[in-house]
Order: C-alpha cells, then sequence, then structure tokens
C-alpha cells in the first residue's frame, strides 16, 4: 500500500516535452553557451585589447591594438602554429590507428581483469603531465627522440591515447554482433567487414575521438615544452614565452587563449556540421 | 541418394556443459522445416553452426553433397534472417540488399535485376532509397528477408524472425513467408519456440528440448499422434492422463472406458485433445465445471472429475455453461496412447 501511494504521488512530476516548452528550454540553453562560452569570450577580448582596466569600471578605460600587433607580427608565430598542426594531425591519427585494436578488444570480448585494464589505461590521465615528461625525457635522451618533433608525437599520444581507446571501446560496444555475423554470412571477409561496416558505424566515436586527441594535442604545453623546448616550438610553447611573470598578465594571457580557442572553435563547428549529415549520424542510430 | 542439407551427430559444448547432444537431421531439397523448442534448447547454437559463426564440437554437415563445416562463413552458400533483422543502419535498402551481391562479386547488371526481383517478391517498392530506421518493423524484417533472399542461397535459415513483431502483423508476415517459399522453393530451416507458427508454416516440424531433438514430423502427425509426453503438449494444449491398458482397451482414473488407438498393456499414458472432449450439462454427469474463458471462436472449459482437472474446448458459437454446471462427456474416437516414458520427462 505504502508503495502506491508513492507511485501515485510521483506520477504527476513525470511530464512530457511540449511543444509549448519550447522558447523556455531554448531560451535556458542559449542563456547557459551566453554564460559559459559567450562571456568569457567577450571578457578576454577586452582584456587583450585594454590599455588599462581597472576594478571598479565596467569596461577599459582606453583600449590599445599595440599588444595584438606585437604578437601577430612575429613570423615565428606562424611556423610554430604550421608545426603544432603538423603535431596535431599526426598525433591524432596515430592515436587513433593504436588506439583500435585495444578499444575492440575492450569493447567486444568479454575477459576477467577487464575493469583492472581499463583503470590501467586510464592511469595517463591521473598522473600529472610533468611527471610522466619528466620520466619519459630521460628515455628520449637515450634514445635520441628528445628535442625532436618524433619525440614531442609521442609524448603527446601518452596523453591522447587513454580518452581515444576509451571512446571507441564505448563505439565498438553498441555494434551488434548479428551486424557482423549477418556481413559475414552474406559473403564479406574480415577486411571488408572492417571497411563497410566497423569504420563506418565507428565514425561518431572516431570524430569524438579524434576531436579531443587534436585539441589535446594542438593545447598540450608542459609535456611537448619538457620534452621538444626550446629546439621544437609548438604554438602553446611560443605563446607561453610571452607570459613575463614580472607585470601584469592578463592582457597578454588573453590573447594567447584567444589564439590557442581559434582551431578548438573551428574544428568542432566542422564536426558538428558533418555530425548533422544524415549519414554519419546513422551510425548512432538504432538498430 | 543424399538429402540436400544432411546433419550428422552434431555436438555443442561450452566447456563441461552440452549444449548440444548428438543432433541429426536430414532435410530435402526446396522443404521447409522448422526447428520448434522452449527458449534455451540449442536452436540458435544449431544454425550459428550451420552459419559457421560457431564451431561444432562434433559430427559433419554436408549441403548439396559438399561438406559445410569445413568452409568459412563467408563461402557457405547459406542466408540467414536474424531475430534483430540486423540491417545495416548506415546503408539505405538498396545498398543493404546490394551488399551480398557485391561481396560475392555479382556484375553490376546482373545485380540490379536481382534487387529489383526481390523488390518486387518482397513487396519494397519505394523502399529502396530508405535508411533502415525510417522503416517501420514489419518493412525492417521484409528487408532482411529480401536480403537473404536476393542471394539465392541454397539454404536460408530463419532465427524467430517475428517474434519481434505484433502479433498482427506476425501473422500477415506468416503467410508472406509461406507464399514466398512457395514462389521460390528454396530450401529452409527456421527456428521458433511459437508452436502456432511453427504449424501453420512447416512442411515437417523437429521438436527440440534440452539439447536434443524430441521427434520430428508433419504437423498433422505430431499434433495428432505425437510420441513423447513432451510433443503432445509444447503442440497446442492437451489432458495427459494415465491409463490402465490392456489390448486396445483402456481404463481412465475415473472408471471409464475407452479405446486406445494402438494395443498397449498394463499402465500407460495417453494424450486427450481439449476438442476431442464433448460436453453436454448433466445432472447425473461425473464432472463439474470449475472455470469458464470465451476466447470468441473457442468456449474453454475447465472441469473438476474427483481429484483430476481436464481441459475442455468447445466451439464458440453455443452459450457457455456456467461455473458449478454438472456435466458429462463424451470422447470423440479412440485416445491417442504416448510412448512409455517415465512422467518426469513430461516437465
Ligand atoms: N557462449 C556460450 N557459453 C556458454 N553457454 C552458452 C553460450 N551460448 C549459448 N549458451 C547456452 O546454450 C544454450 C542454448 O542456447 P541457444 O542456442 O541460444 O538457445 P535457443 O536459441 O534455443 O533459445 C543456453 O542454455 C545457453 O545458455
Ligand atoms: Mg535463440
Amino acid at each position: 500500500m505504502t508503495l502506491l501511494a508513492i507511485d501515485s504521488r510521483e506520477a504527476p512530476r513525470r511530464r512530457l516535452f511540449k511543444a509549448e516548452d519550447r522558447p523556455l528550454v531554448s531560451a535556458g540553453l542559449y542563456l547557459a553557451l551566453a554564460l559559459c562560452i559567450a562571456l568569457p569570450l567577450t571578457l578576454m577580448f577586452l582584456w587583450s585589447v585594454a590599455d588599462g582596466w581597472q576594478p571598479p569600471s565596467i569596461f577599459p578605460q582606453s583600449f590599445t591594438t599595440s599588444r595584438w600587433i606585437h604578437i601577430l607580427g612575429d613570423e615565428n608565430l606562424v611556423a610554430a602554429l604550421l608545426t603544432s598542426l603538423f603535431i596535431a594531425f599526426t598525433v591524432t591519427i596515430l592515436t587513433a590507428l593504436i588506439a583500435m585494436p585495444t578499444a575492440w578488444a575492450m569493447g567486444r570480448f568479454p575477459f576477467r581483469l577487464k575493469r583492472l585494464v581499463e583503470i590501467f589505461i586510464l592511469a595517463p590521465v591521473i598522473i600529472p603531465g610533468l611527471v610522466v615528461a619528466v620520466g619519459v625525457g630521460k628515455v628520449f635522451l637515450l634514445l635520441g627522440l628528445a628535442y625532436s618533433v618524433a619525440g614531442v608525437i609521442i609524448v603527446q599520444i601518452v596523453g591522447t591515447l587513454p580518452l581515444m581507446i576509451r571512446l571507441m571501446s564505448a563505439t565498438f560496444e553498441t555494434i551488434p554482433d548479428e551486424l557482423i555475423h549477418a556481413a559475414r554470412s552474406l559473403g564479406a571477409g574480415t577486411a571488408s567487414i572492417v571497411l563497410h561496416v566497423i569504420l563506418p558505424l565507428s565514425v561518431p566515436g572516431l570524430l569524438a575521438g579524434g576531436l579531443m586527441s587534436f585539441i589535446g594535442s594542438f593545447e598540450e604545453f608542459d609535456k611537448s615544452f619538457i620534452v621538444g623546448a626550446p629546439v621544437i616550438q609548438t604554438l602553446p610553447i611560443k605563446l607561453y614565452m610571452y607570459l613575463d611573470p614580472y607585470s601584469m598578465q592578463l592582457p597578454l594571457a588573453a590573447i594567447v587563449s584567444f589564439i590557442l580557442l581559434l582551431p578548438a572553435l573551428i574544428v568542432f563547428i566542422i564536426a558538428g556540421r558533418i555530425m548533422r549529415d544524415d549519414l554519419m549520424a546513422a551510425g548512432m542510430g538504432k538498430i | 541418394m543424399m538429402s540436400e542439407l544432411e546433419i550428422r551427430n552434431l555436438t555443442k559444448h561450452y566447456g563441461e556443459t552440452r549444449v548440444l547432444h548428438p543432433v541429426s537431421l536430414s532435410v530435402e531439397r526446396g522443404e521447409f522445416v522448422t526447428i520448434l523448442g522452449p527458449s534455451g534448447c540449442g536452436k540458435s547454437t544449431l544454425l550459428r553452426i550451420l552459419m559457421g559463426i560457431s564451431e561444432a564440437s562434433g559430427g559433419e554437415i554436408h549441403l548439396a553433397g559438399k561438406r559445410l563445416d569445413l568452409a568459412p562463413p563467408e563461402a557457405r552458400d547459406i542466408a540467414m534472417v536474424f531475430q534483430s533483422y540486423a540491417l545495416f543502419p548506415h546503408m539505405s535498402v538498396a545498398k543493404n540488399l546490394g551488399f551480398g551481391l557485391k561481396m560475392k562479386n555479382v556484375p553490376k547488371d546482373e545485380r540490379a535485376k536481382r534487387i529489383a526481383h526481390v523488390v518486387d517478391i518482397c513487396n519494397l517498392h519505394g523502399l529502396l532509397d530508405r535508411m533502415p530506421r525510417q522503416l517501420s518493423g514489419g518493412q525492417q524484417q521484409r528487408v532482411a528477408l529480401a536480403r537473404a533472399v536476393v542471394m539465392q542461397p541454397s539454404l536460408l535459415l530463419f532465427d524467430e524472425p517475428l517474434s519481434n513483431l505484433d502479433a498482427k502483423l506476425r501473422d500477415s508476415l506468416r503467410h508472406d513467408l509461406v507464399a514466398l517459399h512457395r514462389r521460390i522453393g528454396t530450401t529452409s530451416l527456421y527456428v521458433t519456440h511459437d508452436q502456432a507458427e511453427a504449424m501453420a508454416m512447416s512442411d515437417r516440424i523437429v521438436v527440440m528440448n534440452a539439447g536434443r531433438i524430441v521427434e520430428i514430423g508433419t504437423p498433422l502427425e505430431l499434433y495428432r499422434s505425437p510420441r513423447h509426453v513432451f510433443t503432445a503438449q509444447f503442440l497446442g494444449q492437451t489432458n495427459l492422463l494415465t491409463v490402465e491398458a490392456s489390448g486396445t482397451g483402456g481404463r481412465l482414473p475415473w472408471g471409464q472406458v475407452i479405446t486406445l488407438d494402438r494395443p498397449a498393456t498394463g499402465t500407460a499414458q495417453v494424450s486427450l485433445r481439449p476438442e476431442n472432449i464433448a460436453i453436454i450439462a448433466d445432472e447425473n454427469g461425473v464432472a463439474t465445471v470449475s472455470s469458464v474463458a470465451f476466447l470468441g471462436a473457442t468456449l474453454f472449459y475447465t472441469m473438476e472429475i474427483g481429484t483430476l482437472s481436464l481441459k475442455v474446448s468447445q466451439a464458440g458459437g453455443v452459450d457457455p455453461l456456467s461455473v458449478g454446471t454438472r456435466v458429462s462427456f463424451d470422447l470423440a474416437g479412440p485416445v491417442h496412447l504416448l510412448d512409455h516414458l517415465p512422467m518426469a520427462e513430461a516437465a
């Protein structure tokens, strides 16, 4: 009887999302978006062009573009950007390639100690990049990988791999066995199954993991700094050099953040476009 | 002369657990055979072995005179229709239908011709450009069927293909399937736990239980004269009774003397179908109606005779007798004697 009473009290609370709720819900979502993204971006922009901004005033007293001109005028910046892009692309592709087999095993086969292996795979996320880099740096010196692009790529993959494995194994888990059996019974060999069934259905996971890896690599500082600097100058390394510990940080930091944020935004917008495409979205649909 | 499909002493075990005890079965060319059994009896396991997804622990399979169990799954001339449809969600209906043909390197114009043909026989007009998620359950199942049929395999396998559909759709697809089989004539092995489906569709039914084949026969044979208690109970409803037999005569527990359909001596078991018992209200009758259910076309009674209760059915056209009515009854024709088996196996 008590159970029934609770049930009947709870029931009216559950209520369907109706068409007239739409303006309210979207207003809320847009507000959240504004608070989380637009507001910080605006503040950052204001800081980057402020020429003196004292606490009581809401807007900067005067503006200057000199800092932007100074930083953007640095021709090494373009070189650093290209290095960073190259490294980010390579890291993303290698991460995907390395993650696939592990993720497949994790996602498709039940085995003992699976939880333990999962924790083990995620361990690099817990350990600070600095610790990893210092440890790895020593080995890299011996192997001749220190101060090389290859070294930076390898040390960054340590950071991007766990998330990619996690995302891909979650994606592989959602592919039903019967789909693979159906493909096989229709005459598809292993290569065809991977190419025509598994890869297309993994696109959402690959895209998500790829984005995370790309941005993770593009913005990575501490590991790249220890393994690569000063020979290898990635964009973050280059930009962080502008920060001057003996003066006001905010205006320069704002510019640095802006430049580092830009590719992430571009990549997310592109991804959003692709995900909206029917073909890709189908991978996430139910069977 | 070898049958189209020959399964000989097939076994399967996972570690210590035996899932298939030696199973032997032959299916003639063009035959529609149903494997009927409760959930977990090993039906899917058998199909998976036929498909090559799972490996048998022992035994041999021959299809069209060739050893089947030695070929890899993609080289077997078999197509399967799955319970979950297993359509490729990222491919249009047309691409789903063409997938197997493409994998088997069928030339493009031949491909188009065969797809056009199955679209016709499976009634998929206008659906070719849709994605699977834009189809209803019934449409998805027809596409899954077409995707198997377009391969023109030597053997079609079905693993409970209708069990995810609602009752009405299931009925209409069942008819479509029978009509399709009549038209294409492909040897088919159909798995289900639904006895009505098995009865309606099959040339022969293979009754399975706990990894063993219990009995094989036509729907009529298995329904009218099952040998095993399990078959009698699994196909339709029945009353299982013990009789004291001598020759073709038998005495029921409440003393009534009946005719058996074959001679026996000593204690034996009979299966008495509810529709073979005719009841009429009778003040001096030996039985009492204890429940009535009106199912439209039939009236379903339970009646008590002493400590026993009997199921009785009657055409639904008459007025139902009310609970508590005393009745007497007649048995239509001789009563069917089951093979002598311990009662325990009936469970
Ligand atoms: N991989 C497996 N390991 C152990 N037991 C299994 C495995 N697959 C199936 N079984 C067992 O085999 C039996 C038959 O399963 P299945 O063929 O799927 O039955 P059905 O299709 O008749 O419902 C079940 O009892 C099931 O638990
Ligand atoms: Mg099954």
